[in-house]
Order: structure tokens, then sequence, then C-alpha cells
């Protein structure tokens, strides 16, 4: 193969890796400063592609009025759930929160997941595309605009939530309380505040998501899994609770996909991918850029 | 000098009466729930028709199968999110064996056990030296790849299109597979209760509660982990064989996590940490579902509600209604006779 070939692979997997890093963002954040392993992450996505799909095809709006409608419903569905669901089990619950949260993300998924189906049915809604024609990138490759947007969407907007996060009075207090818990609430941080708000902002990102991938994947019930599974790989990849790891790990992950499915054809990307990751976390459990896991054996 | 305390001592010819009564008292079948499971023995003696058979059969299986997966959640909190595709490999081993070379699926019975209790051994080795949520995770993942290496691999598996499995029998009656799957939970219920009323379930809920403590009293919690793991995981290879030969069709599908979300649901609206649980709930549950199929994916929204409200602020689930409902029966009773 040749050169150019490569190169091709290696930007097309990066284009894939940017909505993979924006889902996973979303996933490490939440897990850092919640504790919560996030399973419905799929779900929000999947709202956030009905959301646009009903922006821009039913009311024809801008795809961009489309998408910022999209992170506007996530974000708001997002703290519901948090306030109905998890404030409450926070409020009982002592001992095994990960675990129980965990559980609990799998119970939301559910009933969103059939929520939708009851509403909307199974069928799939989406729309050819945001804007026509195609870019050409390297001699040999084009890529279709609305893959550009998408990536370009997602670049902006890590780029923008790293900004918030460290620059922001709010963003300093979420990395505050990722760090330390009760050291956070003793500086006078409202810590319920805090997890609303980061809940609907990882949510938000999640349907983004979504709605910019609208094109490709569609919009139906079930939509939202694939998306999570990956956003997970790269979670697990780069450690859990990382979020500037995420970033680099999305990439990866979109990469390694990409040259999986040319070399072995559709299907085995997820093998490839997944034996590659269960090596690495088998050899260094806390992923490339975690914090340590502890084991059983240490305090 | 033979009486000591007052207690004549036992002579040997009773002794084995005395070890099948204790081994009776560990087992500790309340006589309602005896009553219930020679019940549900005798059921195809009433239940005439096929369909409500068939139902039978279904519920048996996945309590069996909430059963085992409630070994490792309600007592070493570590939840088995690839636990369909343990399922999977119990009978997807059996099959293929039967397929190709013609290995009889009671045989397979057992080596479908053999099959998923190794897979698991090796998992639970691998990934429960680390705390917390990591083995759950890497459980799902690689129950994912074995999804995908199952559905890619066309030529073995026939993918998609789903493998025609030998049944048990060559007539389709189905009274004769109830009598394979009754037996089978009734000894997965005797050896998990015998189980985990020995002193190894003392020790799995000691590490599910409070890891240091368990550590500072001299459990070895890699020891009990993979163990509990590696019974869990055979269990439910055990299920998946059945599974084959009663349906006779495999689909990748059947590994999905979905399916791990099902039997989920089912052992936590039973209780946590109960076992028999998870048999209650399917027996209720599953032919509530059947009974509502006209409400169509709102009953699935139904079942979501009440799974996460159970979860929230009722983790003691049904068990925890019929001890409830046991208790005021008989704090009624006491009032009564105290004021007569």
């Amino acid at each position: 193969m040749q050169l150019s070939g490569l190169v091709d692979l290696v930007i097309i997997g990066l284009f894939r890796g940017g909505l993979y890093a924006l889902m996973a963002v979303g996933l490490a954040l939440v897990f850092g400063v919640m504790n919560i392993a996030q399973f419905a992450h799929g779900e929000f996505y999947m709202i956030g592609a009905y959301v646009a799909f009903f922006g821009a095809a039913m009311l024809g709006v801008n795809p961009l009025i489309a998408w910022a409608m999209a992170v506007v419903v996530v974000f708001v569905v997002g703290v519901l759930v948090e306030r109905s669901v998890f404030l409450p089990l926070r409020i009982r619950s002592h001992e095994g929160w990960v675990m129980n949260a965990f559980l609990l993300t799998v119970g939301i998924s559910f009933v969103i997941q059939n929520i939708a189906l009851a509403w909307l049915g199974p069928s799939y809604r989406g729309i050819t595309e945001y804007w026509p024609g195609n870019i050409s990138i390297t001699p040999t490759l084009n890529v279709s605009a609305d893959r550009v947007a998408a990536a370009v969407a997602a670049i902006v907007t890590i780029v923008a939530l790293w900004l918030f996060l460290k620059s922001t009075r709010i963003g300093r207090a979420i990395r505050a309380v990722a760090q330390d818990e009760r050291g956070a609430t003793l500086v006078g941080i409202n810590l319920s505040r805090i997890h609303w708000f980061t809940f609907g902002l990882s949510t938000a990102l999640a349907g983004l998501a979504g709605a910019v991938l609208l094109p490709m994947t569609q919009a139906y019930p079930s939509v939202g899994f694939k998306p999570m599974v990956l956003s997970w790989y790269v979670v697990m990849l780069v450690g859990m609770g990382s979020i500037s790891g995420a970033v680099v790990g999305g990439f990866i992950i979109g990469i390694l996909e990409s040259f999986s499915y040319y070399y072995l054809g559709g299907g085995w990307q997820d093998v490839v991918v997944l034996s590659i990751l269960i090596l690495i976390l088998l050899f260094k459990p806390s992923g490339l850029f975690g914090a340590e896991v502890k084991g059983i054996w240490e305090r | 000098m033979n009486e000591i305390n007052g207690r004549s001592p036992t002579a040997p010819k009773n002794r084995w009466l005395d070890k099948v009564q204790s081994s009776w008292r560990l087992l500790g079948f309340s006589p309602i729930g005896l009553l219930m499971l020679v019940l549900i023995g005798i059921s195809p003696l009433f239940i005439k028709n096929d369909y409500g058979l068939r139902l039978m059969v279904v519920c048996l299986m996945i309590g069996t199968q909430a059963m085992a997966f409630d070994l490792t959640i309600g007592f070493i909190n570590v939840v088995n999110f690839g636990f369909a595709a343990f399922v999977g490999i119990g009978a997807y081993t059996s099959a293929l064996l039967a397929v190709d070379l013609g290995i009889s699926p009671w045989i397979g019975l057992i080596l479908g056990t053999l099959v998923a209790g190794l897979v698991g051994f090796l998992l639970g080795v691998l990934t429960l030296r680390l705390r917390g949520i990591y083995a759950a995770i890497m459980a799902w993942f690689v129950g994912l790849a074995l999804m995908s290496l199952v559905t890619v691999n066309v030529g073995i598996t026939r993918g998609p299109l789903g493998l025609v499995v030998p049944l048990f029998y060559d007539r389709a009656d189905q009274i004769l597979y109830f009598y394979i799957i009754y037996p089978i939970m009734i000894g997965t219920l005797v050896v998990l209760r015998l189980l985990t009323r020995s002193h190894f379930g003392l020790a799995f809920r000691a590490i599910g509660g409070n890891l240091g403590a368990a550590r500072a009293s001299g459990i070895n919690p890699v020891k009990y982990l993979v163990m509990n793991w590696t019974i869990a995981c055979s269990l439910a290879g055990l299920t998946g064989v059945f599974y084959a030969s009663y349906f006779g069709i495999l689909t990748p599908a059947m590994m999905h996590t979905k399916q791990t979300v099902e039997i989920l649901a089912i052992a936590y609206i039973g209780g946590r940490g109960t076992l028999w649980g998870g048999l209650l709930s399917a027996f209720l549950v599953i032919p509530i579902f059947e009974y509502l199929r006209g409400l169509l994916a709102y009953r699935w929204i139904i079942y979501g509600i009440f799974l996460i409200i159970t979860m929230i602020f009722y983790p003691g689930g049904l068990v925890g209604v019929v001890f409830w409902i046991g208790n005021s029966i008989k704090r009624l009773l006491s009032r009564r006779n105290k004021g007569s």
C-alpha cells in the first residue's frame, strides 16, 4: 500500500475519532466528578439525533440551530434525570455507590430507549445531508461536507469545553469537585449544583454528537448503543476519569477502527479494537493516562 | 460419666440422621417455600396446554439464570455484565459439538458448563484482582468481543443466520423439557443455597460488604471472588446449553447486552442477595408481561420505571415485600393472642 493511502486512512480515522472523543469526554467528566459509570450515554445521543431530525427535517431550520436545539433539549433532559434519579440515590445510598449508580444508569437506558420505541416507533428517521457536496482533502480522498462539519464541531466543542473548565469559575469548581469532593465542599462549593450541571453538560455532549452525526447514523431507538460502547472503549483505554486523555483516546480508537476496517473488512473492527484494548488493560489496568486503579491487595 | 451437662450423647447409629437434619437446616427451606417448589414440580399435571407449559419452562430457565446472576451481584457486589455472553459460550459449545461432531446435547450439558466455567475462571483471575467497576466493564467488553466473534465467523457459527441445533428429544412435547430444566433449577438452588449458607457465603458477603474488614479477618479476597465468579459463569453456561437444545436455534443476539440487562432486572426486582428472589420474580414478571402483551412497548417502560424505583427506594425487592407481609401477619396474630 502506498503512503498516500496510509495518510488517507489516518485522516478517516481522525474524522471518526473526533466524535468518539466528544462522547468520551462526556463519559470521563461524569465519572470523574460524580463517580457514575454512565451506561445511558447512548440514549442521550439518541435524543440528540431525534431533536436534530425534527429540527432540520420537520421545522426546516438551519442545521446549526438544529444542533443548538439538540444540545439544549438534551441538557434539560440530563438535568431532569439527575435530579429525579441520582439525587434520591445519593441521599439513600451509603455503600457501593459506584456499582449502584452504574446499575441505575442501566435502568435509565432501558426506560429512555423504550419511551422512544413506544412514542416514535422502531423506524429509521434521518436526513441525507445537512450540507451537500464533498470536500477533497488529499488527491485520493473525498470526504462529505457533513463529515467535515461534524469533525469541526467536535473540535470546536472540545476546545470550548477545555477553556470553560480551565478559566471560568464554575469550570474550576467542577475540577475541584473531581479532585476532592470533601475539600470542595469545605471551600464553599455547592456540591449539588455542580452535580446537576456536570451531568447536564456530559449528556449535552452526547446529544451534540448524535445531532451532528444524524446524516451518517440516522435516528432510531437503539442508535446510541454503538457510539456508547465506542466511547466506553476510549474511556477504558485512557483510564477512567481522565478528561484530557479521553480526547487523545478518541483519535486512537478512530484510527484503529479505520485501519482494521480497511484491512479485515466490516464486522472485524470490533474484534480487533476490543482485543487490543483487552490486552492493554491486562498489562496496564489503569489505562494509558489514568491514575492508578486500586488492586484488592492495596489499602 | 456419660452424661455431660445433662445431655445424653448421640448414639453412633443415629449420626447420619443428625447429618441429614443439620444439612437440611443449612438448606433452610421454609415449609411454604418447599410447598411452592413441589407445586411447580407437579404443575404439568394441571397445565395441559403447550402454551402454558412453554411459559413455565421459560420462567424456570430465566429464574435459574437470575439466581446464578444474583450469586455475583448480590453477594460479592460485582456485576457480571457479560452474563449473556457466558450463557452464549455454553450454548455455542454444546451446539457446535453437536452439529460438527455429533455429540449428544446431554454430554453437551456437562461440556458447555465446563467451558463456560473455564472462560469465567480465566477472566476472573485476570480482572478480579482489581477493585470496583473494573471487572464489570471488562466482563462487558469480553462479552461484546465474543458476540462479534460469533457474528463474523460465519463459516463456523453461521453468524446472524442462526445455527440450527439438535434438540434433546425427537419429540417436541413441552413436558419432557420441563423435566430437564426443573432438576437443573432445583440443583442450582440447592447448590447455591448450601454454598451461600456455608462459610464461603459468609466470606462472599464480607468481601461484598467491606473489603478492608474482610481482609483484616483473614479472608483471601481473590480466592473467594474468583470462586464465586467461576461458579456463576458455569451455571450460566449450563442454562445456555439448555437454551440451545430447547429452542433449537442460536443467533449471536442471545449474547447481546440487552439479555444481560433483562436477567439483571429480574434478579433485582426479586431482591439482591436472596437467590430465590430471582426465581420468584421470574414466575411473577414473565407471565404478567405475557398477559400485558397488548400494551406493546409501554409495558417495558413500566418495567424499567419499576426497576429504577426498586433500585433506589426498595433494594429488598420482592423478597423484602414477602418478608414484610409475613412479619405483619405474625405481629397481627401475636397481638390477637395477647388480646384474648
